[in-house]
């Protein structure tokens, strides 16, 4: 049914300021495809590239291979919901969600039938007669959708849609937000600031940072295996630690914590030597009574723990100067030792916990293709 | 301190009363004299009587002054009202150079006095080779009322979210459909009070229409002039007046009720927020 977009060479510059920096991106067909990145990284100039709001100072906009350039945004087979919903106040839901079919030009008979069907699809058949402002924040969101929807484009542009409900409301409509793209089979394409958003929808994610694409992969992919420090940091992994690779060990590559304290990394590029970025996972982190041996052990001291709920997250201080985080579980008994400030344990962390990032972080000028 | 705020209270009251008779007074004192039989505006009260009213609806060069006025007052807020809407898009455009310079020249009449761009108008006029005229006059009026558009519709127009217009260019509508379909409705309050206020302001303009107005076919306010110096024509003026003084209540009173109520058609009613949470919740 078509639906691939492709970004090539993408840029966009307002004056002097680049906010798009020459992006190189290929979203696959009927997949859910995320642009996660901080405000200002340019990632809504990017879906508006898409939409047809704004024109690309150089590079192309693909759809199915076709380029864009000079399509105006009434004839793209693309549609956006926006992040203020856009609602034509003065219309009732039925007349907002017939509109692009009226538009179109489609018959009276029909226009009812569909309208119908997608005010069924997202529950809001009841509402067919009043005015957006009779709605509440969660509704006006589903009507933007089903407006969207209704014209059954080849991509769907989504502009931070859920930014402005409730958390409760947001996780809820993030799980019928995915159900309906995979029933529908439409491509998503997905702008946000929030990593849990990202992660918990996505097929894939790009993460953008400046105005260019810092990784695509899958959620996991990303989470896991965060190819930069901007990734990792903007995934909210809390440990991002400095480190000497002094050269070879076991599977992977000796890390120089601190004068004496070598711990083995397997994880991302173990070929670097030098000074290096190393991210180490919070719930992969044990801890340990102070005074446990073995390798890839470090002592350390608590210098705070914060209860979760499910567990604790513990800072601690390790003997070579770094604060190091890790997410406990709770123990079944009783007698499972409390991590209060000041007490001394031994943190393990297993070398496939310890992932170095690659020296000079790829850039999205170089071309990456979704896998 | 009990007596302090005591005498604080009662100045102000009497600072409101002063002022409400300021402003009203003279309104209160043309009614009065509409009805009284006297020939001469002076009191005592000689006796009630609508013959003055009877009279000025008679004299045919009164009425023919006041439906001149009426016209031009209706072609002028309908024009200057449509080219506020054009300069209001154009002022809102996002890229527009020198926009302090355009705004400058566009609200330049509100401080321009009006003997001076009727002058400036007379001038044109002949040096064009055209006789003054009604249609000279209904352009003059147009000037002085474009800055009044403007700064009814621009402020409107600004108020509204640019992503409607982009979302109904998203779903297939061309630029001028775009505009028709969304913005035009959206500003339909505010065309209305732009209307009123510029009929206001032609209806109310004497220079420029005494400079304007072919001899014999006079405006209202350039025939109540003269006619103000003909002392047996006072009465009428009077009696005209106190009609024109209940019939600009009645319209401001009706604009303020009839923008509320096309807001509300518009829009619809907002929901209180705690209807909005039930309705939620049944509907999670």
């Amino acid at each position: 049914m078509g639906g691939e977009v492709r970004l090539v060479k993408l840029v966009k510059q307002f004056g002097s300021f680049s906010a798009v920096d020459g992006i190189n991106l290929t979203i696959p067909a009927g997949t859910f495809f995320s642009l996660l990145g901080p405000s200002g990284c340019g990632k809504t100039t990017t879906l508006r590239l898409v939409a047809g709001f704004e024109q690309p100072t150089s590079g192309e906009v693909l759809l199915d291979g076709v380029d864009l350039a000079g399509t105006p945004p009434n004839k793209r087979n693309v549609n956006t919901v926006f992040q203020s919903y856009a609602l034509f106040p003065h219309l009732k839901v039925f007349d907002n969600v017939a509109f692009g079919l009226r538009r179109a030009g489609v018959d009276r008979a029909q226009i009812t039938r569909r309208v119908g069907e997608i005010l069924d699809q997202v529950q809001l058949s009841r509402f067919a007669s009043r005015k957006p402002a009779q709605l509440s924040g969660g509704q006006q969101q589903r009507v933007a959708l089903a407006r969207a929807l209704v014209l059954k484009p080849a991509v769907l542009l989504l502009d931070e849609p859920l930014g402005a409900l409730d958390a409760k409301l947001r996780r809820q409509l993030q799980l019928e937000l995915k159900a309906l793209q995979e029933q529908v089979g439409i491509t998503f394409f997905y702008v946000t600031h929030d990593q849990e958003e990202a992660i918990t929808m996505s097929d894939q994610i790009a993460v953008m940072n400046s105005g260019h694409v810092e990784q695509v992969a899958s959620p996991r992919e990303i989470y896991e295996e965060p190819s930069t420090a901007f990734v990792a940091d903007f995934l909210g992994v809390s440990n991002l630690i400095e480190a000497q690779a002094t050269g070879p060990s076991g599977d992977g590559v000796a890390l120089q914590l601190g004068p004496g304290i070598t711990v083995e990394a397997d994880r991302g590029d173990v070929a670097a030597r030098g000074a290096v970025k190393v991210v180490i996972r919070p719930e992969r982190i044990r801890i340990e009574p102070e005074g446990a041996t073995g390798t890839n052990r470090v002592a350390a001291v608590v210098t705070r723990s914060v209860y979760l709920g499910n567990g604790a997250r513990v800072i601690m201080q390790l003997v070579t100067g770094q604060s190091i985080v890790a997410l406990a579980q709770n123990a079944d008994d009783d007698d499972a030792p409390t991590w209060s400030p000041g007490v001394r344990v031994t943190c393990s962390i297993p070398p496939a916990a310890i992932r170095v990032l690659p020296v000079g972080a790829p850039r999205s000028d170089q071309p990456v293709s979704a896998p | 301190m009990m007596i302090l705020r005591g005498v604080g209270r009662a100045s102000l009251a009497l600072y409101y009363w002063a002022f409400i008779v300021f402003l009203f007074a003279p309104l209160v004192v043309i009614v009065v004299f509409a009805f009284n039989k006297s020939s001469t505006p002076v009191l005592p009260i000689a006796a009630f009587s609508t013959r003055w009213f009877e009279l000025a609806f008679a004299n045919t060069q009164l009425t023919g002054a006041l439906v001149r006025s009426a016209a031009i007052g209706v072609a002028t807020g309908l024009f200057a009202t449509a080219l506020g809407i054009m300069s209001s898009l154009g002022l809102s455009a996002s890229r527009l150079r020198l926009r302090a310079f355009v705004v400058a020249i566009l609200l330049l009449p509100l401080v321009v006095p009006y003997i001076s761009l009727a002058v400036g108008l007379l001038i044109l006029l002949n040096e064009l080779g055209l006789q003054i005229s009604l249609w000279a006059v209904f352009l003059g009026h147009v000037v002085i009322a474009l800055p009044f558009s403007i700064l009814v519709v621009l402020p409107r127009l600004r108020s509204l979210d640019p992503a409607l217009v982009e979302a109904a260019r998203d779903l297939g509508s061309g630029e001028v459909s775009a505009f028709n379909l969304v913005t035009l409705p959206l500003l339909v309050p505010s065309l209305v009070s732009s209307f009123l206020i510029c009929f206001i302001t032609s209806f109310d303009e004497f220079a420029i229409a005494s400079f304007l107005a072919p001899p014999g076919l006079p405006t209202y306010p350039v025939f109540l002039y003269a006619g103000s110096r003909t002392p047996a024509l006072l009465p009428e003026l009077i009696a005209i007046g106190s009609i024109i003084i209940v019939a600009s209540l009645v319209i401001v009173v009706m604009a303020e009720g009839g923008r509320r109520w096309a807001e509300q058609r518009l829009i619809g009613q907002t929901a209180p927020a705690a209807e909005n949470v039930s309705m939620l919740a049944s509907d999670a």
